[in-house]
């Protein structure tokens, strides 16, 4: 048995290695609706010293900063200057100017630095200023999403998520071939798509490691669902579940040592159990015949929310994981599914019908109120997944008859779409940031 | 063996896998009609020549050509939200049913697979929901539990990807027979 496992895993790698590495976006991104009263920002590009770098910092930045939909960005090239005075962003209407320098050490390397100023403040200070001192090539477009991640800071007061990543399955399904589902890892805004996996069966539920350093997911070679926990760098991956039946919905707990999953044992029953990933040591949350599936540990990891249908209709449940009791937490609609917490653990997002289309909703824990996130929504949504700051919620859609990806502000007011030039993409994941 | 030849020897194996599934594909479809586009990839590869010979060899059995084509029936439609098997059904599942008690070494697979809306890991539990209902409505005719393995895919591998409206939805909604190798 561990031997043909051990083979599968080699199969699967060797189609992870032929399959050539797409260098640039899979996914794009266009914010459909961003907020009113959005800051304004100027991002000169950045001064040059040297062959011109592979990635236009600036470019990156501002792109960065506009799809937040927080910011209205001035950025273009052509038209900003790369040296102004602070009275030239003032008068275009920018409170805010971001610019920096990228000297050409020669060798591949680069040393960036740079700096973000009020345009009406006369002092001359910088609000933040920064040197990074040989940045590789590669490394540019990370360095980028860092710098937004610090403007986005200091002007918003959140921390930004510009150096997350995300999962994703994608499907295509070629004209007289096999369906082919990828499990795919990309930045943030969609840039250095990466295949994790590549099979000809489907593959689901991806979830983070708390580090970002592995997913787990379910995929189902030989027609069997499995559980795997994949190391994002490595590629290596180990088999964690395969009982009979339903192996699904792995969720890890917030000390990554544990992993909730769904156990059906084929008897149409799936409950939850707790996986502990060192020992193997298998313990059942859930004990009964009705459905209970979609786990999620609370941020403290003291609670795990659920979908089950026990009261006849899907709706979710919190398990208090010292005592083992249960109760209902959602009430709105007819369907409430797949919960996930808000990093501050005082909400919860989830799948909600109340009436025709599934939408993704918002509910306050300590209040009870429950607000529908994707309301002009016309079409079936899915698989919310949360931002690590809980600005934003990532989640599947219908567009064009096809699955994609979109994304909606907590507070509902920024939606985006991540378009995808062909097949299907779904069930995304949002990344912790990695420590 | 090397490292390199085991990885070249199981690519070489899988792009075999993966043609066998195309070319013989239009087999297992052909026998029971729907699936079309969702089926077809390497999750079927396995059991597909046997699946023919399963379909055939209900009439070497001499079970009468009226029973053999309840045996070719091996796709069942289910109502929004629900797992029970409908009546129309009973008499090739039934058939299916017989057709197992009579060959014991004969292995099937119930696929079960939902519409595509809602929360994707709570259809893989109701389609397996209809995976169970198909394989209860078996064992009340003795049907041997180990002949059979139930695997639900959710939503999936839609019967008609991209397809968005009620019609394609009630296509989506099914269980599916699929022959495994002689045991």
């Amino acid at each position: 048995m561990r031997s043909r496992l051990r083979q599968l895993g080699l199969f699967f790698f060797g189609f992870f290695l032929l399959f050539p590495l797409c260098a640039h976006a899979l996914l794009s991104m266009e914010l459909t609706r961003g907020v009113s009263g959005a800051i304004p920002i100027a991002v000169a590009p950045f001064v040059q010293q040297g062959a011109t770098p592979p990635t236009a910092i600036s470019a990156v930045v501002g792109n960065d900063l506009k799809n937040s939909g927080r910011f209205t960005v001035y950025s273009d090239a052509g038209v900003l200057p790369t040296q102004a005075p602070a009275w030239y962003h003032s008068n275009l209407g920018a409170d805010a100017v971001v610019k920096g320098k990228v000297d050409n050490l020669g060798d591949g390397h680069y040393r960036v630095s740079f700096s973000l100023s009020d345009t009406y403040q006369h002092d001359k200070r910088a609000m933040l200023a920064k040197t990074y001192d040989n940045v590789s090539a590669a490394s540019l477009r990370m360095l980028a999403h860092h710098i937004s991640d610090l403007v986005y800071q200091q002007l918003t007061g959140v921390r930004g998520v510009f150096s997350t990543h995300l999962a994703y399955i994608v499907v295509e399904r070629p004209a007289n071939a096999p369906a082919r589902y990828s499990l795919q890892v990309s930045d943030e805004d969609g840039y250095n798509p990466h295949a994790l996996l590549v099979s000809p069966d489907p593959i689901m539920s991806p979830s983070w490691s708390p580090d970002g350093r592995r997913i787990a997911y379910v995929s189902f070679e030989h027609q069997r669902a499995a559980i795997y926990v994949q190391d994002v760098v490595t590629g290596r991956r180990h088999l964690v579940s395969a009982f009979p039946g339903i192996n699904g919905a792995p969720a890890f707990s917030p000390d990554g040592r544990q992993l909730a999953l769904v156990l059906s044992k084929q008897t149409g029953a799936p409950n939850i159990y707790l996986l502990n990933l060192a020992s193997g040591h298998l313990r059942q949350l859930t004990h009964d015949w009705s459905i209970n599936t979609e786990p999620a540990f609370s941020p403290e990891g003291k609670s795990i929310m659920f979908t089950s249908n026990r009261a006849g209709s899907p709706q979710v449940y919190q398990l208090n994981l010292a005592s083992g009791a249960i109760s209902r937490v959602t009430y709105s609609g007819n369907y409430n599914a797949r919960p996930s917490f808000t990093h501050d653990g005082k909400h919860i997002v989830v799948l909600n019908q109340t009436s025709g289309y599934f939408n993704i909703g918002i509910l306050n824990l300590d209040t009870g109120a429950f607000r529908v996130l994707t309301a002009s929504s016309k079409t079936d949504n899915a698989s919310p997944s949360v931002a690590p700051n809980g600005s934003m919620v990532l989640y599947g859609t219908v567009h064009d008859n096809r699955n994609m990806l979109a994304m909606v502000s907590t507070d509902g007011g920024i939606e985006l779409l991540l378009p995808i030039a062909s097949g299907d993409v779904q069930d995304p994941a949002w990344s912790p940031w990695k420590s | 063996m090397n490292l390199k030849t085991v990885v070249k020897t199981l690519f070489i194996f899988g792009t075999m896998t993966v043609l066998a599934a195309c070319t013989t594909k239009h087999g297992i479809n052909g026998a029971n009609g729907v699936n079309g586009a969702a089926g077809g990839s390497g999750a079927q590869t396995s059991g597909l020549s046997e699946g023919q010979n399963f379909g055939d060899g209900s009439g070497g059995m001499g079970t009468g050509s009226g029973q053999g084509n309840l045996l070719a029936q091996r796709t069942y439609h289910f109502a929004f939200d629900r797992s029970d098997v409908q009546e129309s059904d009973r008499p090739a599942v039934l058939a299916n049913a017989d057709y197992l008690v009579a060959h014991p070494n004969v292995k099937i697979i119930i696929e079960g697979n939902t519409d595509p809306r809602g929360s994707r890991e709570y259809n893989i539990a109701l389609g397996e929901r209809r995976a169970q209902a198909v394989l209860a409505l078996m064992e009340t005719r003795g049907v041997n539990r180990d002949q059979v393995r139930l695997v639900s895919y959710g939503d999936e591998r839609p019967a008609v990807p991209n397809g968005y409206t009620e019609d394609d939805y009630q296509q989506d909604r099914r269980a599916v027979i699929v022959p495994q190798q002689m045991g």
